[in-house]
């Protein structure tokens, strides 16, 4: 879809000029790189040392263990690879839901319209993390409910981006070339429109994977999000904030690194969005904060 | 202007109904249906039976619907299957606390954001605006229960000069332990907001500095403050009423993180333990309570902006 490479790697460069956006890909490659090979590096986020429970930093655990005598960094480490598979998840559920949605209410219009994007609008008057807690209630907690979840409180605002981009899209000449040769709605759709509009599309998966990270974290950090024992950043902060007297560490660098992993995803998001469509257009999206 | 506010709530009526249908559907979703969540899992059939008849079950999905719904609207959400206390007396007790965490984190918010937002906007692009600026972004980018964690670790492990855990205490009754008790968390909220705040303040206050009214202004002799105190403050606030509003409707009910942190018995809170027990219509209810005063909200700030806002017609 991204017409060729070389445009992926002009982009890239352009995106990478900009210091905080290059820090932020330099810190999500090596986030991702670790939590990829995380098993790997010998690290065990389950193993318990008993005898070592609530420990500072120290040698053997960099970040110190937690209440069980696991250790916190290959806990942090591990929490990584679910929190980015989970936000990776969401992103492409309210992708793969949100576009078809904006795309057929942009291009029929009429009644189609008015029903979906009434829907959309509805989606939007709840707070994100309210649905996505309405939404565990019924699914009941599993990994799986998290990732829908997360993935179902993204989709009005894909809805939102496909439909602008058909809206504008729509009566540009090389679309009305290909239905004056006969195309059908779903080939002008899907094979003109759609091929066009990538680039917000793809500005808004970056920006609500960090939203999809904080969204993923504020479930576990509740309760309700992934079951333990599986490692989680939100789950860590959760426990560790019961030890805040005992093991300071063992709240804060879980959280240092949910804090920077969503910052990267925000300044990413940002600076694609500026190279891209030549200004920020990226707006806090309502409510998404807990 | 009657005639406007009237349109507004006839337009929140649909609104209304698809979500209050949204949130009574999702029961069926659950696996087994309601019945499952009121008898629990190990009951035999009669006691299924027992309960469908008992809670009317055995009647058409859309009737029982529509008599949910009637019974909502003359104040019944039902009764709290795990404390068998009316759901309604439930949120009673915790909208209080809600709406008082809610207006301070919203005064911190709006007292932090508008001087940044005045600062930024007055010297742009200085290293004082892009410092405001690199703050706002961190204030909307960190997670509000990892700043409050922080908070806690710093003034009541440490510095041992504030409570841990918050309760709610009314401000009328005893003002100071009020602010004792929910200084943390209104400042946890109030942070972020106040990114949220400078951020959109800046903006409309940079673009009504650079309005022709202003250049005439300054062409009449009038120094900077009162441009900015009598005319560009008045323009630049007419949008910001409409952010203020937002946010402190998203506060009821999206306080659930902050809430949590603190172990505030705040709305959200209401809404985590009745998830956790699967507590259905406390589920239900207060989800709806939480929605509708949420649109209600959104409906109060449209009709104020159109209110303080004599350019806008109300047709």
């Amino acid at each position: 879809m991204i017409g060729s490479l070389e445009a992926a790697t002009h982009i890239a460069a352009r995106v990478a000029a900009r210091p905080a956006a290059l820090a932020a890909l330099v810190f999500l490659g090596a986030l991702t790189l670790l939590a990829t090979f995380a098993g790997a590096l010998g690290l065990d986020p389950l193993e318990q040392d008993i005898v070592r429970m609530l420990e500072g930093p120290s040698r053997d655990y960099p970040f110190g263990t937690d209440e069980l005598g696991r250790d916190i960094l290959a806990r942090v480490i591990f929490g990584a690879r679910t929190s980015l598979a989970t936000a990776a998840g969401a992103v492409l559920l309210a992708a793969a839901i949100g576009v078809p949605i904006g795309l057929v209410a942009g291009f029929f219009g009429g009644w189609r319209d008015a029903v979906l994007m009434r829907v959309v609008d509805l989606l939007l008057a709840l707070p994100g993390i309210m649905m996505a807690l309405a939404l565990i209630a019924v699914l009941g907690r599993s990994q799986a409910a998290a990732l829908v979840a997360v993935g179902i409180t993204g989709v009005p605002t894909f809805a939102r981006v496909a439909r602008a981009q058909v809206l504008s899209l729509r009566r540009r000449d090389f679309v009305t070339a290909v239905e004056a040769f006969g195309a059908t709605s779903s080939y002008s759709m899907f094979r003109t429109i759609l091929p066009n509009s990538w680039s917000p599309i793809l500005t808004q998966m970056v920006v609500l994977s960090s939203v999809a990270i904080l969204l993923e974290a504020a479930l576990s950090f509740l309760g309700v999000g992934i079951p333990p024992p599986t490692p989680s950043w939100g789950e860590m902060l959760r426990t560790g904030k019961e030890y805040l007297h005992d093991a300071p560490t063992f709240a804060v660098l879980p959280g240092l690194a949910l804090t920077l992993t969503i910052l990267a995803f925000d300044t990413l998001g940002r600076a694609l969005s500026t190279v891209l469509e030549g200004r920020d257009t990226v707006v806090p999206a309502r409510g998404n904060q807990p | 202007m009657i005639g406007f506010v009237i349109r507004r709530l006839l337009h929140l009526i649909p609104v209304l109904i698809a979500a209050s249908a949204l949130i009574f559907f999702m029961m069926y979703a659950v696996p087994g249906g309601p019945v499952a969540v009121l008898v629990g899992e190990n009951a035999t059939p009669e006691q299924i039976a027992e309960a469908t008849r008992q809670f009317g079950l055995d009647k058409p999905v859309v009737l029982q619907y529509v008599e949910w719904l009637w019974r909502a609207l003359n104040g019944d959400l039902g009764v709290s299957l795990h404390s068998r206390v009316p759901v309604l007396q439930l949120i009673g007790e915790r909208l209080p606390a809600t709406l008082q965490l809610a207006a301070t984190a919203t005064v911190i918010g709006l007292a932090l954001g508008i001087p940044m937002a005045l600062v930024s906007a007055l010297a742009q692009g200085s290293w004082l605006d892009r410092v405001l600026s690199g703050w706002s972004a961190l204030a909307l980018g960190v997670p509000t229960f990892w700043v409050g964690i922080l908070l806690i670790l710093l003034f009541a492990v440490e510095l041992r000069l504030l409570p841990a855990a918050s309760t709610y205490v009314p401000f009328w009754e005893a003002p100071w332990q009020m602010l004792r008790a929910t200084i943390l968390p209104a400042l946890t909220l109030g942070l972020y907001v106040s990114g949220i705040f400078a951020r959109f303040l800046r903006g409309s206050l940079i673009a009504e500095l650079n309005a022709d009214y202003v250049r005439t202004a300054r062409s009449k002799g009038l120094t900077e403050g009162a441009i900015v105190a009598r005319h560009v403050m008045r323009n630049a606030m007419l949008p910001f009423v409409t952010i203020v509003g937002i946010m402190l409707a998203g506060f009821i009910g999206g306080a659930v993180v902050t809430e949590a942190v603190f172990t505030y018995p705040g709305l959200g809170r209401l809404v985590i333990q009745a998830i956790s027990s699967r507590d259905y219509p406390l589920i239900q209810g207060s989800i709806l309570v939480i929605l509708a005063i949420y649109i209600l909200i959104n409906l109060l700030v449209d009709v104020l902006y159109v209110y303080i806002d004599p350019r806008i017609d109300f047709g």
